[in-house]
């Protein structure tokens, strides 16, 4: 299935979704959108079912009721361009890291002189530049988890979903990779839905941040972050910006 | 370097000790490694009583596990692969092949002797001791496979073909070349027993039965002692391929 790629694009999402599992509901009615190039986080109390979410946004689990889409149409991983950064270790392991960052543009059928550009560029942008031989078992997870977002990013994805990408990684390594996302997103205009539990972390990379509630999840505020960047998170406005945040995770309703 | 000047050792030793008692026992019937040597240049050179050559001997059984050897990896990974991605298609057809697992393969030579003839009657003999363990470890080794990884392909647009090849056969791998390690020694297990029980002229099994009633131990001997190497020198074959496939895992097993 050969497919045009066209290139710069960026998703429109909008989400109006229930979702169930037997008898739980996970999503009570959310409804929201995302604008095209627009960095979306989303923040919720644990188990308040966001990785349930960003999965119906890829297209790869149907709401109970309502729906997903995507520039008007149902989200679908095999006609939209979409990209995912997990939270767990997705690398594989029988793959080298040229061979990782590549395997998203195989499966979209991509020539192989773009595919070798393409990679050659977003190996050189996350900092990967003389590991390209390397199997995953021989780096660390610093760069394992650098590798994954490098196949999230060098397809060229419209949408781009990322879950809780740096938690495994230790503080500085985190730093470091929340600043070179934002570079990879500045460089690259795509929208972003970005899921994460620290705040700090959503005050710092977010257009906009929206707070669920726990189950059944609902959007309990959404806060616009107007900052400009790069944000300094011991500024006044930030502080006060991610104590607002951390009052609406608090907040009666939310948990 | 050290670990091979130790094995030429003991090996040397070993073979001193050996030659010594059968010195010492001073029996046709215990002969030391020089008479083996004697039996297998013989063997090699002048063939045996029928005029087949040692090299005739182990070609018909090598030819024979091969065919037998192959039918079974044929078979046993594609089913492992459909049995493991369909548990439903396993658990619902258990009952018909998992008793055939536990009827060993020289349980099957009466009937092989009624049925089939010729090479056809070893590779099905030795297709019956190859197929289980490639099979059961391929159906085992599916289950390994990370749902993560599907996952992968999955969000980036990949059907069902795509995370076959690309994730379920790269995951499965490693077991399957452990169960065609172990399939392979099956085999061998079974052409030895198969040949035994006669019915043609040719294979080291044969030759060994032969010269067993004419009480002839070092030629005997000669047979034993190439069905071990062999067996040796194929599972060395398939380590070497395997390091090859698997340069991304820690370690090769053993």
């Amino acid at each position: 299935m050969q497919r045009q790629m066209q290139t710069g694009g960026s998703a429109k999402v909008d989400v109006d979704a229930t979702h169930r599992y037997g008898d739980l509901v996970v999503h009570d009615q959310l409804r929201f959108s995302v604008a095209e190039n627009e960095f979306l986080c989303i923040c919720g109390p644990s188990g308040c079912g966001k990785t349930t979410l960003l999965d119906m946004l890829a297209g790869i689990l149907e709401p109970s009721e309502g729906r997903v889409l995507i520039d008007g149409a149902p989200a679908d991983p095999k006609r939209q361009s979409i990209s995912f950064v997990f939270q767990e270790p997705s690398t594989f392991p029988w793959l080298n890291v040229w061979d990782n960052v590549a395997t998203g543009l195989r499966i979209r059928g991509t020539p192989r002189e773009a595919i070798a550009a393409k990679v050659e560029e977003i190996v050189r942008i996350v900092g990967l530049t003389g590991f390209e031989k390397f199997y995953p078992h021989q780096i660390s997870g610093g760069m394992k988890q650098r590798v994954a977002i490098a196949r999230a990013f060098v397809t060229d994805a419209d949408l781009i979903l990322m879950d809780e990408p740096f938690v495994s990684l230790d503080q500085p390594t985190r730093e470091r990779m929340q600043a070179e996302v934002l570079d990879i997103w500045r460089h690259r205009r795509r929208t972003v839905v970005f899921v994460t539990h620290n705040l700090e972390e959503a005050v710092y990379l977010g257009d906009r941040i929206l707070i669920l509630s726990a189950k059944p999840a609902r959007i309990v505020a959404e806060l616009d972050v107007s900052l400009a960047r790069p944000r300094d998170p011991l500024s006044k406005e930030f502080m006060e910006l991610r104590a607002s945040c951390v009052r609406w995770l608090h907040a009666p309703g939310t948990v | 370097m050290l670990t091979m000047v130790w094995n030429l050792a003991s090996l040397a030793l070993a073979l001193a000790l050996w030659q010594l008692a059968s010195v010492l026992a001073a029996s046709p019937f215990f002969p030391g490694p020089m008479k083996i040597v004697e039996a297998f240049v013989q063997l090699a050179s002048r063939g045996d009583t029928f005029g087949h050559s040692l090299w005739t001997h182990s070609w018909a059984s090598i030819e024979r596990v091969l065919v037998g050897f192959g039918l079974g990896v044929l078979l046993g990974v594609p089913l492992g692969l459909l049995m493991g991605l369909y548990p439903k298609v396993y658990a619902g057809t258990r009952s018909v092949l998992e008793p055939f697992r536990f009827i060993p393969p020289i349980a099957w030579i009466p009937l092989a002797i009624i049925f089939f003839s010729g090479l056809t009657r070893f590779a099905f003999l030795i297709f019956l001791g190859a197929f289980f363990p490639v099979f059961t470890s391929t159906l085992v080794g599916v289950a390994r496979v990370e749902p993560i990884h599907r996952k992968v392909g999955v969000v980036h647009g990949a059907g069902k073909l795509w995370t076959l090849v690309h994730v379920v056969v790269p995951t499965v791998m490693p077991d399957i070349m452990a169960g065609m390690r172990v399939g392979l020694g099956t085999a061998w297990l079974t052409i030895v027993a198969a040949e035994l029980a006669g019915g043609i002229s040719t294979g080291l099994g044969r030759m060994m039965t032969n010269y067993a009633e004419l009480l002839q131990v070092p030629h005997v001997i000669v047979g034993m002692l190439l069905i071990g190497f062999i067996g040796f020198v194929m599972n060395e074959m398939l380590l070497i391929v395997e390091k090859r496939l698997f340069r991304w895992r820690w370690q090769v097993s053993l």
